[in-house]
């Protein structure tokens, strides 16, 4: 059964109060206030409170006061003034600065509150909705901005960069110093490329519907590992993954395999090339419909006043040029389609361990 | 006369020093990837530059960690003899109009020029330096 609409109501005559929760406190669930600073710390309290009746004449200050206050501090509950007195100035009053949406005469009748509740509760309901798109707009509209800006710098930069290039190179006559340059070359094409496809794995992520099935984390990294393999051997690092699943775990391979690739790839890449022994590891424990993951490296570490950040779209808390500022936002956002939590732990020089955790669906 | 570049694109501070090197030979080029070790090099070895030019500094926008407005504000704390001697040209393939606004707030900056360097740009920079010869 869903929750019962929440409604307050403030008149100071406590016999009023009384008569009205005891008629509606079935259907509803009520709360009262015999003076407005009760009525402003009952809806401190509580949120989501849908609707809101206020006798007119109360001591200090009026109904239509009162509104016109909570209009600016809780202007999510629907407003409704309750009113012995019909003359008009108070009417248009109510309307206009207290942006009521009914007006019901006392002494009410129990069916004109129920259809005043009912109208206000629609009203509010699709306000909220309209709220909530809103917000998700304004993200959206944040993330475009941030794209836009993005666009300059890391798709404009790479092509910059190799034009000026393909300019010097008609100076060039040095064989090795060619090769150098193509060299560099190659590596912005790279880099250009990455973002392209982490750009891609970003819109799907925020587009695409989740494909639960089945999921054998043996046989997903018998399909990953070979690529990490080689890095492994060819950056000297020593790569052990170790696997205990008992049970079935339902999830969508798509933003998992996303996870592990963007975590892994981290793992290799920021790793300390100074250092003698060079490790990746990866746990992975299912255990009571939980996959806890552990993907640890010995590398460079992240700065402690960096890591609040790391998720963030297009943050870079390294100056190697290697990363493209998708990474982590795009795990984070895998993360939150799948319901999993991730946590981070690193030690400059010494290395990393993000902890994932993914309930079975 | 001399220039320091900082660039976080390891391409980009190798054109820029081809194409300064195939100018004039005889400039003296130091690139930096990362801002705060430019800012560190600048502190120690500016004040005992005894060139009749100032030291051009191409300066990239867009860097992780320290990116180049920040990297203009720590300069900017640095000795006015410091700031003097150096420079400051901003080397970016921004067209975003609210950093172009900015880059201008700061007093220290001399020029802005647009990604990538090229042979023309590099000669009017070198022109524009020579003409603001250290007294």
């Amino acid at each position: 059964m869903p929750d019962k609409i929440k409604i307050l109501y403030i008149d100071d005559e406590p016999d009023n109060l009384v008569g009205f929760k005891a008629s509606l406190r079935l259907q509803y669930h009520i709360f009262t206030a015999v003076n407005i600073p009760q009525a402003l710390s009952v809806l401190d309290n509580h949120p989501d409170i849908a609707v809101v009746f206020c006798d007119q004449r109360m001591p200090g200050k009026t109904g239509v006061e009162f509104f016109e206050e909570i209009r600016i501090s809780h202007p999510k509950p629907v407003r409704i003034l309750l009113t012995a007195y019909t003359d008009v100035e108070s009417i248009i009053n109510a309307i206009n600065r207290g942006n009521i949406f009914r007006y019901v005469r006392k002494p009410w009748l129990e069916t004109d509150i129920i259809s005043a509740i009912d109208e206000a509760h629609k009203f509010y309901l699709a306000n909220s909705a309209l709220n909530t798109k809103n917000e998700e707009l304004q993200r959206a509209y944040n993330e475009l901005n941030k794209f836009a800006y993005s666009v300059s710098h890391d798709i404009r930069g790479p092509l910059s960069g190799i034009l000026g290039a393909i300019n010097i190179a008609r100076e060039i006559d040095d064989v090795e110093e060619m090769r150098e340059m193509l060299f560099l070359m190659e590596k912005s094409l790279k880099k250009l490329d990455t973002y392209i496809l982490s750009m891609h794995d970003y819109y799907s992520l925020q587009r695409g519907e989740l494909k639960i099935g089945e999921v054998d984390f043996l046989a997903l990294f018998d399909e990953l590992r070979p690529l990490y393999d080689v890095l492994a051997k060819t950056n000297h690092v020593d790569f052990k993954v170790d696997i205990q699943q008992e049970e079935i775990f339902r999830s969508d391979a798509v933003p998992l395999k996303l996870i592990f690739n963007n975590l892994l790839s981290n793992a290799f890449k920021y790793q300390d090339k100074k250092r003698a022994h060079k490790a990746v590891t990866v746990e992975i424990v299912v255990k009571k419909s939980i996959a806890t993951i552990n993907i640890s490296d010995t590398g460079i570490g992240i700065l402690g006043t960096h890591i609040g950040e790391i998720f963030n779209l297009f943050y870079r808390a390294n100056s190697q040029e290697v990363g493209s500022g998708f990474g982590l936002y795009n795990v984070k956002t895998a993360l939150l389609k799948l319901n999993g939590q991730i946590e981070v732990n690193s030690v400059m020089n010494q290395g990393t361990t993000f902890k994932v955790t993914i309930p079975s669906i | 006369m001399s220039f320091i570049i900082v660039d976080d694109s390891e391409l980009d501070c190798f054109i820029a020093k081809k194409i300064i090197g195939h100018t004039d030979r005889s400039i003296h080029v130091d690139t930096f990837q990362i801002a705060s070790e430019a800012l560190d090099f600048i502190k120690t070895e500016i004040p005992a530059r005894t060139d009749e030019n100032k030291t051009v500094l191409l300066l990239d926008l867009q860097m992780p960690l320290m990116n180049g407005f920040q990297f203009v504000e720590e300069f900017e704390k640095m000795p006015s003899d410091i700031q003097q001697k150096v420079l400051v040209v901003i080397l970016s393939s921004t067209r975003n109009s609210n950093d172009i606004l900015r880059i201008f707030t700061y007093k220290s900056v001399h020029s802005l020029m647009e990604k990538p360097l090229t042979n023309e740009k590099l000669i009017t920079l070198i022109r524009q330096a020579s003409a603001n010869p250290l007294a």
